[in-house]
């Protein structure tokens, strides 16, 4: 693959610039859009961005619209979104609208650029495991996880259902393999935030609730009265794949 | 999302208002009706009554109010967090470009200029908030007042706001009436903040270029009228007065491409209102552009009016 293509999506100039240089001093190729609607125009016309930078507070679109519309158009390209406002509901809201990674601003360049180059890499992974029989790396060897007649493949990032297939986002494919990791077990909204998404903020968990609300809509037949995903009240979830007589 | 549900709880605080009111009325007629030809209840129970409606009424005010209140303070919470973060968030991105790359001298220079423009910024950020709360707390008389010459110190100001946003000349022109004094007794540097606060938002919501027209004029031999027009996104008749309230910001799609506190014409107002005068603002509607008034008493004295021909002829009037 040539060099990976990374769009900036920031309506502060001095930001966008100094991303901009930094970027193609570590040999991408980088382009700017300075609004939510011509950053959607760029992405859906054309396919030759391999990750976006997202700023959230941008003038018309802002960068949570931006971001769902893109999923809903099936663009599934690592998003990293950036916010001045670190607030955990905020980054909730980004990674319940399919992003990826999120950095509150604001943020160290050395974390921007490692944290991207993640993105990228786990992306180039996914990309060949889905093209070669036999994978190279030892992540690839991750086993797809199947349950009630679903199936999770972790590494082309789809959730297989009996109607449908379902694309991920890293972050949604992430959570569902922590819960997978440790089914029949209680996890702990805290510690759902601290190990999937990496917040250490002690504030507020309920939010992390509209997540699986999402993901419900993805694992369960019927959404509102969930048999694998339960909440535990006062607690967390458990991820029970193997509770009705249908497993396996 | 956030302001729906605020509506919610408003809607839901005037619906219990209104039942309590309700209940009293229907209790205080019950007295009445019962308590027909006894005179010391009925004297006593009315007026009680009528005690009990206003107090539910005041208190479903004041809780809407509240609500309200809550709303502009988150919303200047927002506002205030971009406006401190962003710039940071800048300076420190070249901070560590700088540290951690072989630059060559040019770009360092542009790199330092940035970095200089966004601490300007930040602290423009900073001393708004700072004075917003400085002022709202001031006692109105208790300043050291001078007298002022409003035309000399609008083109100053003019000059200022040119340099800060890189503009020419053409773009703000100061147009000069007469050559009657413009003289007010004031706080200089308060004076000076409010005409750059309104310059300032004349510049920024200029969306498709920048034509600034600032005019002094003495009024009725008893105001000096400070006004500022632009051609930028104007404000909606419905939003001419709110926009003077503190954290107020008009709900416009097109204002979230203008980003700011919601204090500068709060300042403008408080300022001019202990002066003595007010502020104002007019505009055609969205896209008709804007005039921001500013009004003062005019000072009549004898040695202001000799003074002005010193001062005001420094600039490019």
């Amino acid at each position: 693959m040539g060099t990976p293509n990374i769009l900036i999506v920031e309506d502060e100039t001095h930001l966008a610039q100094g991303l901009l240089f930094n970027l193609q001093a570590e040999g991408y190729q980088a382009s700017i859009a300075g609004d939510g609607v011509s950053a959607l125009g760029l992405l859906l016309d054309n396919d030759n961005f391999d990750a976006v930078l997202l700023d959230v507070m941008l003038p018309g679109k802002d960068g949570f619209e931006v971001l769902t519309a893109l999923r809903e158009h099936e663009r599934y390209l690592p998003v990293l979104m950036l916010t001045a406002r670190g607030r955990p509901e905020d980054v909730l809201r980004g990674f319940t609208a399919g992003a990826d990674d999120y950095l509150a601003k604001p943020f160290d360049l050395s974390i921007l650029l490692a944290r991207l180059k993640n993105l990228l890499r786990r992306m180039a992974w996914n990309r060949r495991a889905g093209n070669q029989p036999s994978p190279p790396n030892e992540e690839l060897t991750e086993k797809p996880f199947r349950f009630a007649g679903r199936t999770i493949d972790f590494s082309r990032l789809e959730l297989v259902t009996p109607e449908k297939t379902i694309h991920l986002t890293l972050m949604e494919a992430d959570f569902l393999r922590y819960l997978a990791q440790n089914r029949d077990r209680i996890v702990s909204r805290k510690e759902l935030l601290e190990q999937v998404w990496r917040m250490r903020e002690d504030t507020d968990t309920r939010a992390i609730d509209n997540f699986v609300v999402r993901l419900r809509r993805y694992i369960e037949d019927r959404p509102s009265d969930p048999v694998y995903l339960q909440t535990v009240r006062g607690v967390g979830y458990r991820f029970q794949p193997g509770t009705p007589s249908t497993a396996e | 999302m956030r302001n729906t549900r605020r509506r919610r709880t408003i809607a839901l605080f005037i619906t219990l208002g209104v039942c309590m009111v309700a209940l009293a009325v229907t209790l205080q007629f019950g007295w009445i009706i019962l308590n027909w030809r006894r005179l010391v209840p009925l004297v006593l129970g009315i007026p009680f009554f009528a005690l009990l409606i206003a107090g539910v009424i005041l208190n479903t005010i004041f809780l809407v109010r509240e609500v309200r209140r809550n709303e502009h303070h988150d919303s200047f919470l927002n506002a205030v967090t971009h406006e401190l973060k962003t710039p940071v968030a800048s300076i420190r991105l070249y901070l560590e470009t700088l540290q951690r790359r072989n630059i060559p001298e040019a770009q360092r220079q542009e790199f330092y200029s940035i970095m200089l423009s966004d601490s300007d910024w930040l602290l423009a950020t900073i001393e708004q908030v700072l004075m917003a709360g400085e002022v709202g707390q001031r006692a109105d008389k208790s300043q050291v007042r001078s007298e002022i010459d409003m035309r000399s110190l609008a083109e100053e100001c003019v000059q200022i706001t040119r340099q800060r946003n890189h503009l020419d000349n053409d773009a703000i022109s100061v147009v000069a009436n007469d050559g009657s004094p413009a003289i007010v007794s004031g706080n200089r540097e308060d004076l000076q903040s409010a005409i750059l606060n309104i310059l300032d938002n004349a510049v920024k919501y200029s969306l498709n270029g920048i034509k600034v027209r600032l005019t002094v004029a003495a009024e009725n031999d008893a105001w000096v009228v400070v006004r500022v027009t632009d051609t930028g996104v104007g404000i909606p008749t419905a939003h001419l007065k709110g926009v003077f309230k503190r954290f107020y910001r008009v709900p416009n799609k097109s204002m979230l491409r203008v980003k700011g506190t919601g204090l500068g014409l709060f300042l403008v107002r408080t300022i001019a209102r202990q002066h003595g005068g007010d502020a104002r603002a007019e505009s055609a509607g969205e896209d008709k552009g804007t005039t921001v008034i500013l009004q003062l008493p005019l000072l009549l004295t004898k040695t202001a009016q000799s003074r002005p021909a010193l001062l005001s002829r420094t600039g490019t009037l």
